[in-house]
């Protein structure tokens, strides 16, 4: 069942430029030029029930522009969208209460208070009952690793345990559908896999369905099965991670360790040559070929060890956006 | 309900933050009052009058503005521009709750310290200066007393968004704002009794909406108003709130679709 369904959304910008320097700002004063960006141009989507989804595009590609449409922060330019059978703008409360949007890189938090004290009026903001207040307070409180952080004022926090917080504030009326800009922006690796870890639980555990932003495709390759791939402005690929993969990346590598020294030509009728510095030897080989391949290879020569791998997700992205620009 | 309250004490906790910077902001507020106090007491020595007034008449009046703008004229909504100007709104719009209902409620909190303080530092006056001070007695004028005040809290609400609002349009808020709040309050009647002004001018100001946050409250209180004229006086500031809640909600939703959630 569809949750979300954007169809042919546009969202321009109107800004105003400035040339650069002291002339440039008093040419401004006097007369401003305003120019209309496209933010986002004419993109489409439908994401199910429970479905967790990567949003992926370099800066400035309108992830965030996405988002904050979805979400009913923004008013579309164009087009129309449907999350939860609401449209989004019309910011219904019964809608709010279904959502949730998580921005790594802001804050919703009272400043000079402790985190509990935002947690509280949100308790009371989303009409969340005593009980389950402190249920998923609990569960989040202790996942996170916060307990002692909770009296503190927010601005003594850093930025990691900031954001720990600010993900509490948002999911502890348990939102139906979350909208995540870079959760794991600023953390370090112990947490970000933390993160992961819960974000995945949540999605089990309420069938929530998820659109991820993030620049870590370690977020995206252990989270999201498909992958919505955007850049300026328009959706260049919308389906399964496993099939970029095939598509973008049609061989696989291997990878080989030898006991013994084996001379290099013979190798060459395997596959690609990709490197060879005794014992570790890697090529490339057709994805259809990978099985055969490895059988002859584990037949012929002397092996101790064979890694068959998909050549890693950032790479594969960074060749999308590479020939997108070609075009 | 319980949500408002929970903003109005998360507001008094966060006042208290800022212990050094509030009670300086008092002390700003005790100066200007007694900067004014002792202007008048120059003016109208003893046992005179000056355009209608003896000098306790207008250091009653004078100190009851303390008082009542400490209830109409506190607020946080200042804030609303910038809200709108770094996309701080996005987290209020993203949550089911009223984002005016927040700021009133924020207001709250914030009057509800001021006042308290207001009371304590006129106490204080009270004990070393012995001002000549009338206290009314009449039932119905202290009932209209604070109505009009709870009127004119609401109106100056209304003003006080409005002039975030233009944080949709602009990046420049404060100069306006800064303008805006001078012509108030001396419209309002924060300096001296609008009606020493001469009466043509005055004939003008009771139809506009200033004159209702502080000149008209302290006028009933003072006893100095006739049934009739209190009533049209409630009907004017019932007027302008009607037309100031047309006025944002207009603007409001005007500013939403070009908000741009800035800079997240």
């Amino acid at each position: 069942m569809p949750i979300i369904s954007v169809s042919h959304l546009s969202k321009t910008y109107r800004v105003h430029t400035k040339e650069a320097g002291l002339s440039g700002t008093l040419k401004a004063i006097v007369s401003r030029e305003y120019k209309t960006i496209p933010a986002v141009d004419d993109i489409s989507f439908v994401i199910d029930s429970g479905e967790v989804v990567g949003f992926i595009g370099p800066n400035g590609a309108g992830k965030t522009t996405t988002l904050k449409c979805l979400s009913g922060l923004l008013y579309p330019t164009k087009g129309t969208i449907d999350v939860l059978g609401y449209e989004p703008f019309k910011r219904d409360y019964q809608f709010l209460r279904e959502i949730s949007l998580v921005m790594g890189q802001k804050n919703q938090l009272w400043w000079d208070l402790p985190a509990q004290e935002t947690f509280l009026l949100n308790k009371e903001i989303y009409d969340i009952s005593d009980e389950q207040y402190k249920t998923v307070l609990h569960d989040l409180v202790a996942l996170l690793e916060v307990e002692e952080l909770l009296t503190v004022s927010v601005k003594t926090l850093s930025l990691g345990q900031r954001m720990k917080m600010e993900l509490i504030a948002s999911l502890l009326h348990t939102p139906k559908v979350l909208f995540l800009d870079e959760p794991t922006i600023g953390l370090d690796v112990v947490m970000q896999q933390k993160i992961r870890e819960f974000l995945r639980e949540y999605n089990k555990k309420y069938n929530a369905s998820i659109l991820l932003t993030s620049h870590y495709m370690g977020d995206v390759e252990e989270l999201c099965k498909r992958v919505i791939i955007i850049n300026f402005g328009k959706i260049i690929y919308d389906g399964l991670l496993a099939d970029l993969v095939k598509k973008f990346a049609p061989e696989k590598k291997i990878r080989i360790i030898f006991h013994e020294y084996v001379d290099p030509k013979k190798l060459e009728k395997y596959g690609k040559f990709v490197s060879f510095q005794f014992p570790e030897w890697v090529i490339h080989v057709p994805r259809d070929k990978t099985n055969t391949t490895t059988a002859a290879i584990l037949k012929d020569l002397p092996v101790a060890d064979v890694f068959i791998e998909d050549p890693d997700i950032e790479g594969i992205i960074r060749e999308v956006f590479a020939r997108e620009k070609k075009i | 309900m319980r949500r408002y309250v929970q903003i109005a004490k998360n507001t008094w906790d966060e006042t208290f933050t800022y212990r050094f910077s509030f009670i300086t902001y008092r002390i700003r507020n005790i100066l200007q009052i007694l900067t004014v106090y002792y202007l008048w007491t120059f003016f109208i020595p003893q046992n005179t009058t000056f355009l209608g007034y003896t000098q306790s008449q207008m250091l009653t009046y004078i100190l009851a503005t303390m008082i009542v703008s400490s209830v109409v004229m506190a607020t946080r909504s200042q804030a609303i521009g910038n809200d709108i100007n770094q996309g701080n709104l996005s987290s209020f719009l993203l949550k089911p709750m009223n984002y005016f209902g927040y700021w009133f409620a924020r207001d709250i909190g914030d009057k509800a310290v001021n006042l308290l303080f207001s009371i304590a530092e006129l106490t204080l006056l009270f004990m070393l200066l012995h001002p000549p001070f009338f206290m009314q007695t009449n039932p119905f004028f202290l009932v209209s007393a604070i109505l009009s005040i709870s009127l004119g809290t609401i109106l100056y609400f209304y003003f006080s968004v409005l002039m975030g609002c233009f944080g949709f349009w602009s990046n420049e808020i404060w100069g306006p704002r800064f303008v805006f709040y001078q012509l108030l309050s001396f419209f309002a009647g924060s300096l001296f009794p609008l009606d020493i002004l001469p009466k043509n001018l005055y004939a003008v100001i009771e139809y506009l909406p200033f004159s209702y946050l502080l000149y008209f409250p302290i006028k009933i209180y003072l006893g100095d108003l006739s049934i009739l004229m209190i009533i049209k006086g409630l009907l004017i500031t019932g007027f302008w709130i009607g037309v100031m809640h047309l006025l944002v909600s207009r603007v409001w939703n005007k500013g939403l679709r070009i908000y741009t959630a800035y800079g997240r």
